[in-house]
Formats: structure tokens, sequence, C-alpha cells
């Protein structure tokens, strides 16, 4: 299938049979997301055939592919907020008597699915107060009151923190005892091993290989993503010798999100924060932005205590910030990757100062951009239409040229490839051992462990325990989850 | 997906044609058509006399381009146009040594208006579009019970010589309006501000996504309130142009804050946000002055006139989503 | 990159229960608010029933113009083209019937295709063309009502007395444009609420992308709900005449339908963003409205000063919602 001046997928052949879970990777822009929206009716492919149940069919609409029995549960959550369970649940298929809705039939119907998977929310309430991962099982139930045969679900884990993840791979196994077909994209090999029967692996919009999990290891999936050997995937520690002096400090901090907080962070480390979903620890990076600021304790930063009210505060204390949330808080999509490097020394700026002060020009953003690897027909052209890793690479490029000595990241590696994940741990890394702090919240435990040279966990907004580098993953989890297994719900 | 480091080696005029604003190709085409029905157009002094003409419209709209690149809408121009000119011919009442109080009054004016507009935007969270609508009514009966609903007082010469006067005997140029002394100096200042400073690239990100702005330590209240306090200065300029053109009248801004976003939107402002230039929107400016004369001569009414501007509204928008499409 | 759709600042009630409070309390404190000026005043004869009776007569033209911009605000559009309409329908209405009874039917009946037509090119040109809405009603509103102006000075032709049953008949003690006005305003609850055409709209609203996945024709629905905008504004358009004898080119401006259809709505507690809210509310601000005109008018104030202070409520109603948005507002 060509896109103008691209093509997206070449002859690639892909099969998947009732009960299996078939698993496809491969670095972004490698073609997964083409074969996806072909099989889902959102594009029209140029050449091949779509055969289901051995019957060649044409999708012309996303409705048609329904109507066959194929089912797409996308990355961004197509519920609607202000609507119920259950009006989400039979969104596009909503029963009718005499024209009138049977918001009775539909209640029962909707319950019935959540009876099903466990769950402790009502089909009466609005999707918009479901956690994410609560909503994802509205999207699962949705998608089968279709009478989904075949469910293709792009990176369903990628906004879940372990925990999480495990249940919805529960549903995913059960579904496959079931009869159903289930095709998952994920970058998470992890959760890909543990799940799948099958992996296919693309790249740039080619068939790789396509192996049964017994047959293949992790590292050889890596291998065909990416096409080389990706050595020293986590960079290593060392110290560098000096003596680390206090580059931030918290003493019994809070707010409506967090308690009891009692932080110190040394230059020249990384210190990684874990835990589930509940922990709270996107708001810990959040308070010390100054994006949901502290209401209580104090905060020092090089041994000076200061307020941090805002992210102007907190920039200008030099603190740097990278956003889970890339689209929504990280860019601005329509102006040039050299205007989004620059936002944030921008954003400091005196309003009626040049556009080429000395200060801005002094940045050389430009080598900047080039040293974290950019990849973009030129830096003038609009950030959002940089693939997924490059964007971040972006946001990064923009703090690693200000070089604020302390910088916060959340969730860095989100929703990117292998290959940008290892480029941004090194220079995370390298960053840090120029002798700055770094604080890195994820929920991606063997990341967190990888880079780390210490790991904090959280648990229902408190600290509740701390790692040294090389701690063992069952021992971080078992305290993340309170030494229970509490289910997440 | 990533895009490969390729650069245009070749030199494809068609490609470099269709990288011009379409507004400028209509420009030519209508100076074209009014020099046809007028042939001494195309002489200094008719190109002049153009740009005087032109030079309100030209001034608002630029101004309403700081408000909507930042993702609002400013309907109350055409109404403090009018309040401008009416209170002005008010308070002077035709003593000339009152002249420069009254300007600095309704600039005051100007500023407190824009001022408020931003604060309920930013503090208030209410739509612009709302806002904006509220103070036109608001602004409009003003200006109606402050005169008793008809045009009172009147203008004296000093007051109108910038919409009026003409300085002669230039070289080349042969006559330079005031008025057009005023454009350029407005212009200048304007594309220096939104260029060259710092605060037009924050609002450009401001209009894109308010929230990276915040997250990146702009502060997006402060940048949103001067927007609005530039639209409404500009507007009190152009109400002054105006009211030496055609001294005080209960309708002389009806619809400048409409034609100002035609002009926005014919020089390839995005409406919501994120995109926009000076030469741009003064460009779409004088083709809508360009098009109303020609209109003129084709003798059509006003009201008519008023529908031929919603029509290009329409049409200017559509295309312009057409283009970005391709683009 | 986020995952999860935008959560709301706190939990609400069930969609089950959709008769919330706040429509109510609008109703109430107007009410309050109308008495205590109608006491301040002397004007006692304006709380007796016929004097209550007389503010709803007035919000007639209002609240079925903001019928139906609710339903094109609930699906994220918007109608700045439904004052000119007014002003069209009330022309058209009392120009083609000429004070001839027999014509009356045929008048109504083009006005309403009229204004039908109007809402299917707004629609096709919101979902076609990709033109915001605020720009496509804008300017088609500006061009009927520049073809409107240019072919009418005055008052155009009359309305035979017959028609004006529509805005004076009674039925007992409420006019029958007052029950139209609610019979409406149930039908479009209904339709919101127990219709595939109503959770359509919501989703439509809602989240346009997860609704044209989930197969619903958004575009449609779109179109529809302008035509019923439309025509409800056209609807509004014969009343005026009705009411005033013949219709004239201003009428809708000067009814400031616009603003204060948009005004009513948000007040109402639809919002802007679309995908939340009802028809109630809009009732609700509605009776505000008039509610404010009736002590306006008590109050004796001067047209002009009215002007102003219009505008300044209608902000400072919506500020009194708005202020709680998180988040960035333009």
């Amino acid at each position: 299938m060509t896109f103008p001046g691209v093509v997206a997928l070449d002859d690639v052949s892909f099969s998947c049979e009732a009960g299996e879970v078939h698993a496809l990777c491969g670095e972004n822009g490698a073609g997964k997301s083409t074969l996806m929206k072909i099989l889902g009716g959102v594009y029209q492919s140029d050449a091949g055939q779509i055969l289901v149940e051995g019957q060649e069919v044409r999708f012309t609409h996303p409705l048609a592919a329904r109507q066959h029995g194929i089912s797409i549960i996308h990355q961004e959550l197509s519920l609607l907020p202000d609507r119920s369970v259950a009006e989400n649940i039979y969104l596009g298929r909503e029963i009718a008597r005499f024209g009138m809705l049977d918001h009775a039939a539909m209640n029962a119907g909707a319950e019935r699915w959540l009876q099903r998977f466990g769950c402790r929310f009502g089909a009466g309430r609005l999707a918009g107060t479901l956690s994410i991962a609560e909503q994802q099982i509205v999207e699962i139930a949705k998608a089968l009151n279709f009478d989904a045969r075949i469910l293709v679900m792009d990176e369903p884990t990628a906004a879940l923190d372990d925990a999480e993840a495990e249940r919805l791979l529960e549903f995913v196994r059960q579904l496959r005892a079931e009869g159903v077909a289930i095709v998952f994209i994920s970058h998470r090999l992890r959760q890909v091993f543990a799940a799948a029967d099958t992996v296919t692996v693309l790249k740039d919009g080619k068939l790789i290989a396509t192996s049964r999990k017994s047959e293949t290891t992790p590292d050889e999936i890596v291998r065909q993503m990416v096409g080389r050997e990706l050595k020293d995937y986590y960079p290593a520690r060392e110290g560098n010798g000096e003596s680390a002096a206090s580059a931030l400090s918290i003493r019994d901090g809070g707010n409506d999100a967090i308690k009891d907080i009692n932080l110190d962070l040394a230059t020249g480390e990384i210190v990684a924060v874990a835990g589930l979903e509940g922990s709270a620890k996107g708001a810990l990076a959040r308070a010390i932005f100054g994006a949901q600021p502290l209401t209580r304790g104090t905060l020092q930063i090089r041994g000076t205590a200061v307020s941090i009210q805002t992210p102007r505060d907190a920039i200008r204390h030099g603190i740097g910030y990278v956003s889970d949330d890339r689209k929504g808080e990280g860019l601005a999509l329509q102006q040039s990757v050299l205007e989004n490097a620059l936002l944030a020394a921008r954003g400091i700026e005196p309003l009626f100062a040049s556009t080429r002060s000395r200060r801005i020009r002094e940045l050389r953003i430009d080598g900047a951009l080039q040293n974290v690897e950019v990849r973009a027909a030129s830096y003038g052209q609009p950030v959002g239409l940089l693939s997924g890793g490059n964007q971040q690479k972006t946001v990064l490029a923009r703090w690693l040229a200000l070089r604020p000595p302390i910088l916060v990241c959340v969730e860095p590696t989100r929703g990117i490839d292998v290959a940008a994940k290892a480029a941004i741990y090194h220079l995370l890394r390298r960053y840090a051992d120029e002798g700055r702090a770094v604080l890195v919240v994820t929920s991606d435990l063997p990341e967190a462990i990888g880079i780390a040279d210490r790991l904090i966990v959280m648990r229902e907004g408190r600290i509740v325990g701390e790692f040294p580098a090389g701690a063992a993953e069952e021992d971080i989890a078992a305290l993340a989850a309170g030494h229970a297994a509490a289910p997440v719900e | 997906m990533s895009v490969s480091a390729a650069s245009v080696t070749r030199f494809d005029p068609l490609r470099l044609l269709r990288r011009i604003h379409p507004a400028y190709f209509a420009l030519v085409v209508l100076l074209g058509i009014v020099t046809i029905y007028n042939p001494s157009f195309l002489t200094p002094t008719g190109i002049m006399n153009f740009l005087r003409r032109a030079a309100p419209l030209c001034i608002v709209s630029i101004g309403e381009m700081f408000v909507l690149v930042s993702g609002g809408f400013d309907l109350s121009l055409g109404s403090l146009i009018t309040l401008t000119v009416m209170g002005s011919a008010l308070m002077i009442n035709n003593d000339p040594g009152l002249t420069w109080g009254a300007i600095a009054a309704v600039y005051a004016i100007g500023m407190a208006s824009g001022l408020f507009n931003g604060l309920v935007v930013s503090y208030l969270k209410v739509p612009s579009i709302i806002v904006t609508l509220g103070a036109l009514l608001s602004l409009k009966g003003i200006a109606l019970a402050w005169s008793g609903g008809s045009p009172q007082g009147y203008l004296p010469d000093n007051f109108r010589q910038f919409g009026r006067m003409t300085l002669t005997d230039i070289p080349v140029l042969q006559v330079l309006p005031v008025a057009v002394i005023v454009l350029v100096i407005a212009v200048a200042l304007c594309a220096w501000v939104f260029h060259g400073t710092t605060f037009g690239r924050l609002v450009l990100i401001t209009g894109d996504n308010p929230r990276a702005a915040e997250v990146a330590g702009a502060r997006v209240r402060g940048i949103r309130i001067v927007a609005f306090i530039i639209s409404a200065l500009s507007a009190v300029t152009a109400g002054i142009l105006l009211g030496g053109f055609a001294g005080p009248a209960q309708d002389v801004g009806d619809g400048y804050e409409l034609q100002a976003i035609a002009a926005n939107v014919l020089g390839g402002t995005q409406l919501l946000g994120g995109r926009g230039s000076v030469a741009g929107v003064v460009a779409g400016a004088l083709t809508l002055t360009a098009l109303f004369m020609v209109l003129n001569f084709m003798g059509l009414p006003k009201p008519l006139r008023d529908a031929v501007q919603g029509a290009i509204l329409v049409i200017a928008v559509a295309y312009s989503v057409r283009r970005r499409k391709w683009g | 990159m986020s995952a999860s759709i935008p959560a709301l600042t706190a939990p609400r009630e069930r969609p089950g229960s959709r008769i919330s409070l706040v429509p109510l309390l609008i109703i109430a404190g107007s009410l309050v608010a109308y008495a205590i000026a109608a006491l301040v005043t002397g004007q006692m004869a304006q709380l007796s029933l016929d004097g209550l009776i007389g503010v709803l007569q007035r919000t007639v033209a209002l609240g079925i113009v903001a019928l139906g911009q609710t339903l094109v605000i609930l699906v994220r559009s918007i109608d700045l083209s439904v004052a000119p309409l007014v002003s069209v329908g009330a022309v058209m209405a009392s120009w083609i019937m000429q004070g001839d009874p027999a014509r009356m039917i045929g008048a109504c009946l083009f006005v309403l295709a009229l204004s039908a037509c109007v809402g299917v090119l707004n629609g096709v040109i919101i979902t076609r063309l990709m033109v915001n809405p605020l720009i496509a009603t804008l300017g088609v509103g500006l061009v009927l009502q520049g073809i409107l102006s240019a072919s009418f000075a005055n008052f155009a032709g009359s309305v035979p007395e017959e028609f004006q049953v529509f805005a004076y008949g009674t039925v007992g003690p409420l006019t029958f444009s007052i029950i139209l006005m609610f019979a409406l305003a149930v039908l479009a609850w209904l339709m919101l609420g127990h219709t595939r055409l109503g959770a359509h709209i919501y989703a439509t609203g809602g989240n346009q992308e997860g609704a044209r996945l989930a197969g619903i024709k958004t575009g449609r629905v779109t179109v529809i709900v302008h035509v019923l905008c439309s025509v409800a504004a056209g609807l509004t358009g014969l009343y005026l005449a009705s009411r005033l004898r013949a219709g004239a080119p201003w009428v809708g401006r000067d009814g400031v339908y616009d603003l204060e259809s948009i005004a009513a709505v948000v007040i109402g507690g639809t919002v802007l963003a679309g995908g939340r809210g009802g028809v109630w509310g809009t009732i609700a601000g509605v009776i505000l409205f008039g509610c404010l005109d009736a002590i306006f008018t008590m109050s004796g104030v001067n047209a002009y000063i009215k002007q102003v202070l219009r505008g300044a409520i209608v902000v400072a109603a919506v500020a009194a919602y708005a202020y709680r948005t998180k988040g960035q507002v333009a």
C-alpha cells in the first residue's frame, strides 16, 4: 500500500487463527498501524487480499470490517466521556423498540459484560470518571458487543502499569480460550512474550519473520526489529568519582495527591520513581515542576529554600520537565521543530526581547537537535510530522540545550520504538554524568531498573521504600503492591 | 514515520507558485480590474489614495490577527471604532485644543476594553466569542447612550487631519496621505512585534497548544491579554482615521470586525490559532478593499456588498482548508 | 502520549436521572429577582398570572431559536445565521401572505422549506467543505441578511388576522405560542434522550472520531441538527410576523437572537465543546433572559443603556458558569 511518497506496506502476508494471540512488532514507521488500518477498513489496500474465515472480503468503511467481526481498539480510546458505560458499549448498536431507545435492555446487557470481566463499576457510571484501565475494558466490551471474532489491539498496555497490564492480558487469555482471534501491537516485549502465541516482525513495510513464541527470544525479536544487534540497551553506570552535591531536597512535602514526601536528589545521579496506578508518582513529578504544586513542606534547591507554584518558577530555578503527554503538553504540533526546541527558552525570556537575542543564539539549538539525532527533512518542518520518537527527542533537546541542573521526566519512552528508547536512555545517562540530577517517573519496571542509580517506590501517594541499583524486580513489584496481591480496580 | 533528510534540489516553478498565497494573486487581479474601471488608478496619486482608503481596514486586520493567532476571536472591534469616533466628536465638540486630550482618552478607553476582554477570557474562562459579542453590544450601547442616539459633536480639522490630510509635492510618490504614514508605522511596528520578538512566537504557540506554552513557562494569560489590547488599540487607531474621512456616524464601525476576519483568512491566518503573517494580512486587507471598490463600481448596493463579504469568508476558509490538506 | 479520554473534574450523577437541579435553580432565581423588581418599582400588576404569562410570552421567540441552537451546540457546532434567518422568515411570510388568509399555509410551508434549505447549506459547508462552523454560519448569515436588506427596505406585506391567532390566540390562560414552545421542548427532550438520533447527537459532539469509528454517520447527524436549528429560526420568524402583523428585515438583529440563544444554551449547562447538556437548561436560560427584560422594562431603563446591560449580563451569566472550567479557554 502506498501513500504519497512512501510505500507503507510491501507484500506483507499475515494470518491469525481463531483462539490464537498474534503479536505484531516493529519500529515506528514499520507499517504496523497501516496493516491494522487496512484490516479495520480505515484504509483500502492497493494490492493483495483480505480473507476472513477463508472468504475474500473488501472493506470500504470501518463499519464493514466490524460487520465481518473485526474490531479494532485504537490507542486513542474512542469512548464518550459524558455518556454512561452502557451508552458507550451500545454506541452505534443501540437497542430500540418502535424508534425509542430501550435503556433498560442496554443497561442489562452492559451489566452482563461488566460482570463477565469482573468489573467493580456499574453500567450507569459516566465513562469519563473511570481510570484508563477501566476504560480499556469498556472498549473491549464494546468491541465484543459487536460480535467481534477478531480483535485487533493497538498498544493496549502502553498506558498501564505492570499489574493492570497483567489483568488485561488475563482477559486476552480468556478471550483466546473462547475462540477469539487476537492481534496486538506492542512495544513491550515482556508482555508480548507473556501473552502471544505467535510474533510477527515488520520493518520498513516488509515482513521480516513470523515465529512461534517457543521458537524465538526477545533478543531475537529486537534484532529483527532494529536490523542489527542492539548492544548496550541500557547504558553502563559509571561513578565519575566526584562527590555529589545535593541538587533538590523535599521535606514533609505534600498536596492533595501526595503526602509525607522526603526526597533527596544529588548531582550525577538518575533516580527512578516506580509505582502502580494510584501511587501518584506522576503527581510527585508535577509537584516538583510546579504544575500541581506542593501545599505543605519545604523544597530546597542546592540548599536554598524556594517556592515553586508554577512551571515558570520551576524553570527559573533550574528544573526541566519532560511530560508524559507530549502531544497535549509538550509540543505545539504546527510550529517548527526549531521553535518547539526553543520553547522553554522563549517561555522565560522577556516578552519583547528579540527572537534572535544573544541568549537564544548561544543555546545553539541546531547543535542540540543534532546531538539528540532528531531525524527530520528540515528543522523548519512542523514538528507534528515527525515520528513519536523524534518528537520526544525534540522535547529532550529543548532541555538539553538549556542544561537545567534538575531534569524531571515522566514516562520518557512511552510509545517509542526500541532503538529510540535506547538512544534516550543513553542521553539521560550522559546528562546525569555531566553533573546534573535526573528524576525519571516510569511505569516500565525493567526500564526503571535498567537506568536508575536509585529506585524509589511509591504507593497511594507516599514514598514507601527505596532500592539501590541492581535490585530484583519481584521485590520492587511486591513493595509497590503492598505485599499483597491487591486487585487494582 | 521518519522523513529522510532530502532536499529539494530541482527548481520546480509550479511548486513555488503554489506556495505563494492566493491572496497575492487575487490582489493583482483585482487591481487590474480596478484599473479598467478607473485608468488613473495606476498612478502614484491613485495608489496612494487607494492605500489611504485601505488603511483603517489594514490596521484593524493586523490587530485582529494577534487575537486570532492566539486562538480567539475579537468581535468587538467594529463597535470600538464607532465608540472612538462618536466619543471623540462629543469630547472635542469643535474645540481644537481638546483634540490631543480626546485622542489620549479614546486610547485609554481602547486599552480598558482590550484589558477587559483579555481578563474575562483568561481568568473567567468565558469563550472569546461570547465576551467580544457582548462587548460588541455594550460598546455600541455606550456610544449610543452617550450621544443620545444620533451623531453629536463635531470633529475639528486637527483631528481629521489624520484621515484626510495629504502631503503634496513629494518626489516620486507625488502625494503622501498622513493616513498612509500611520499605516506604514502601524504595519512596521506590528511586524516587528509579531515576527521579531519573543512575544510574537509565544502568541503562535499559545494558539497552537496553550498547555504546552504554559508548561514551558510562558505566561499564557498575560499573552492573551496583550493580544486583546493590541487589537483594541488598532481599532482605536483605525477609528481616528475613519473619523477623519467621514465624521461621526453611528454605523461607522459596523461590520469592521468581520471584514478584519475576512482579511485575515484571505491572508493565510489560521482560525483557532497557530499560524499567521503580517504581510499576508495586509495583502488580504488590500484585496478586500480592492474588491469592494470593484463592487462599488459595478453599482452593487451596500447590503449586497455585505452578502458578497459573507460568501468570500466562507470560500476563503474552505479554500485554505483544502490547501492545508495538500500542503 | 495520552491514551485516556479527558476526565471530568468530579463524578457526576447517573445519566438516568438527567433532571439536574441547575435549571430549576436558574428559573427560581430569575423569578425571585423579577418579583423583587416588581415590588421595588411598585408594579404589582406584573406579579399576577397575566404578568407572568406576559413574561413567558416574550420568551417564546428566543426560546424556539434557543432550542434549535441547543441541538447544534451539542454536536460541537454553532449557528450564527439564526438572526438573519428569523428576519427572512418574518419578511417572506408577510410578503407572501399579503393579508390573504388563503395563502397562510402556503407561506408557512415556503418559509419552513426555505429554512430547511439554509440548514442544509450550513451543514454541507461545515461537513463537506470542512469550514469552521463559526465562519460558515456567519458567512451564510451575512449573505442572507445582505440579500434580504437589498430587496426589502421596510416592512413588507402583511399577515391576515387569522394568522395572528398563532401569536395571540389562547387556550385557557396560556397562549398557543407558549404551548408550542413547551411542546417543542418536550419533543426535543424525548428525541435527545430516547431515540437513536439523540444518542448519535451526543456521540458526535462528545467524540466525533469515536462516533465515526462506531459507524455513526456524523456528517449526516450534523446536517440534520443544522436543519432543525434553521427550521426553528424560520418558525420564530413566522411567529414574529404573526405578532408584529408584518415582517421587517431588522427583526432578527433587533432581537439579538444569535448571541442570546448561544448564551441561553451555555447558561443552561450545555457546553460549547459539545456532547453534554440538554433542553431544559436552555429553557431556564431563556426564562432568565425574559425576566431580565421584564425587569428592565419595569425599571424604565433607557433603550441604549439596556443594550449596554444586555451585553454585560450575557457575559456575566456565562462567566458564572464558566470560571470553573479547568484548563485553557480561548
